[in-house]
């Protein structure tokens, strides 16, 4: 596989598509950096806390792997290129472990391009407190782990599907689906247990205590454990959560172990049906 | 006879459509084999089993004697190269980047011989330009290029001169003939242009609704398109006598016909068939091109398609 791995490479340096996001990303990362900064200053909030900004590129991938996936793996099938892969006796195992392997290695890249741009601007002008660091290294590497389980999810798409075009549509579209679908269940999830007592004052003068008033549409039991699953098991909830600093998340371990296995389990089930597909 | 590729029973089916069946070939290594069928009739289907693009869902087939569920497969698919259908390139780079990321693929440890594969194909000069600036013609080269990387000794091409001007079809027919006398590549080239592929073939493989009707080789088809007199009599050992008398090359039809295969004098043939007691019902001169010897194989209609 190595043989692959190094045409694969090849190819990712080739790639105008790659090479257009990763200092898009870089400056996208200056950018929230600086402007956040400005917005601090400007209403005179507190000291700018780089956290707002540093996680922010875990949803921006969620829509630029769907699009480099389908491109990348998309042109093997248009230009036919990944015949000339088969006829000289690669496995498919090979050849589609060399795709996730390449793709995944982007998507970290175009998460690591916005780090460097946002902390290249962030540290002459935040405060950072060592104390946040080995958080913010476990949500980076949770990140890194959610970019290569969308990206897997993405290959089994680009692999099995052989029109380029509708890969794309199919990536995408999933992703925006994904991404309402954990929103919205980030939403139920938010909802406060209770709505807080307030006093008013009524029109005969006397101050009236509200009590403290139970939120119906608050989860709970079995129901509020599915849809917790789902925002930590899903990449999207992940990519939410993340850039909210894991504010919704379990813990960052769980977020990867489900990272993991939704990788293994894609990426099995992607190798057996590619071994069975007819490639034309 | 040293076969490189062979195939028995091999069978395909896509849902309820057969596109093989029961299809058997014979290769012979240092041949060009033209493998010829109308369009539908399964080549391509063919040479996509034989590439690993797809599996046969009966029978098997063997390239170098190693059969096609053997693991040692993948092994001997690194001696053959293949242009399917369309070249298979990445319209994105120039040619010499295709060969280098070929050369990556196959694992070639040095690109030194890429220049002069460039030139054995006609597109050292190309440059910077980027294949999808190539015309139709460059871009089969540059597959075939890409095809002989790994120096195959087993190159096969799908409908290698499809779409290509006549200078096109002229360069990559002057290019295979090279490559064959050359390097002892055989070569498996399927085609419906029959008058192209009999100038290259040194085998044939006639093949029909999946199956294969007929295979023959160059000097059997050309024994077979000879010009002829067919004649018809009514005593064919009468007949038989004075040919071999004559000292005439001919071959037995039927009980009443037969082909004679040199240019003779009727008056001089009648009055010799006369003396023996023998009639001439009839008497016509005979041409076969591969295109009417593939008709009356093939029967002309559309089978199954």
């Amino acid at each position: 596989m190595s043989r692959l791995l190094s045409a694969d490479f090849a190819k990712l340096k080739k790639n105008k598509f790659f090479w257009i996001c990763m200092p898009g990303m870089f400056l996208f990362g200056i950018f929230t950096a600086v402007m956040h900064y400005i917005a601090m200053q400007q209403y005179g909030e507190n000291e700018a806390d780089i956290t707002n900004i540093l996680f922010i590129y875990a949803l921006t991938v969620v829509f630029l792997i769907p699009a480099f996936v389908s491109l990348f793996v998309g042109t093997e099938y248009s230009d036919g290129t990944i015949r000339n892969k088969m006829i000289i006796g690669h496995t498919r195992a090979g050849i589609y472990l060399s795709d996730l392997i390449v793709c995944s290695v982007a998507g970290i890249g175009f998460c690591v391009s916005y780090i460097i741009g946002a902390l290249l601007a962030a540290l002459p002008l935040y405060t950072i407190d060592a104390g946040i660091l080995e958080g913010v290294t476990k949500l980076v590497l949770c990140s890194f782990i959610m970019s290569v389980a969308f990206t897997a999810l993405c290959i089994l798409t680009a692999m099995l599907c052989q029109n380029k075009a509708l890969t794309a549509v199919i990536n995408i579209l999933a992703a925006c689906f994904l991404l309402v679908i954990s929103l919205y269940v980030l939403n139920k999830l938010s909802e406060p247990e209770v709505y807080p007592g307030y006093s008013v004052m009524t029109d005969s003068g006397e101050v009236e205590v509200m009590e403290n008033e139970p939120n119906p549409d608050y989860l709970r039991g079995t129901e509020r454990e599915v849809y917790q699953f789902l925002n930590d098991f899903l990449p999207t909830g992940q990519a939410i959560n993340i850039t909210q600093r894991g504010a919704f998340s379990q813990s960052p371990g769980l977020l990867a172990a489900y990272s993991a296995s939704i990788i293994i389990v894609s990426t099995g089930i992607g190798v057996f049906a590619f071994k069975k597909r007819d490639v034309k | 006879m040293d076969y490189i590729l062979t195939a028995r029973s091999l069978g395909k089916r896509y849902r309820n459509f057969k596109a093989l069946d029961d299809f058997s070939i014979h290769v012979p290594k240092g041949a060009i084999y033209g493998f010829v069928g109308k369009n539908g009739a399964g080549k391509t289907t063919f040479i996509r089993l034989i590439c690993g693009l797809q599996e046969p869902t009966d029978g098997s087939y063997m390239i170098y004697g190693i059969e096609n569920t053997d693991p040692g497969i993948s092994r001997c698919r690194r001696r053959m190269g293949a242009v399917v259908e369309t070249p298979s390139i990445y319209l994105d780079m120039t040619a010499e980047d295709n060969l280098k990321e070929q050369y990556r693929i196959i694992g070639l440890p040095s690109f030194d011989s890429i220049p002069g594969l460039l030139r054995l194909v006609g597109l050292e000069n190309t440059g910077k330009k980027k294949a999808k600036h190539f015309s139709l013609g460059m871009k089969q080269r540059l597959g075939i290029a890409i095809a002989l990387a790994g120096n195959p000794d087993f190159l096969i091409l799908d409908e290698p001169v499809n779409g290509l001007d006549p200078q096109g079809i002229i360069e990559v027919r002057e290019l295979i003939l090279k490559l064959n006398r050359e390097k002892r590549i055989t070569f498996l080239i399927s085609s419906h242009i029959l008058d192209e592929l009999s100038r290259l073939a040194t085998h044939y493989g006639f093949i029909d609704s999946g199956h294969m009707v007929k295979e023959m080789s160059a000097a059997e088809l050309d024994a077979a398109c000879r010009k002829c007199i067919r004649v018809q009599v009514s005593d064919i050992q009468a007949l038989t006598r004075v040919l071999d008398k004559m000292a005439l090359e001919y071959s037995i039809c039927s009980d009443t016909m037969a082909d004679i295969f040199a240019k003779i004098n009727v008056t001089e043939l009648a009055l010799a068939l006369a003396e023996q007691g023998c009639d001439i019902i009839s008497l016509n001169e005979r041409e076969e091109s591969l295109e009417s010897y593939y008709v009356n194989l093939i029967g002309g209609g559309n089978h199954h398609e």
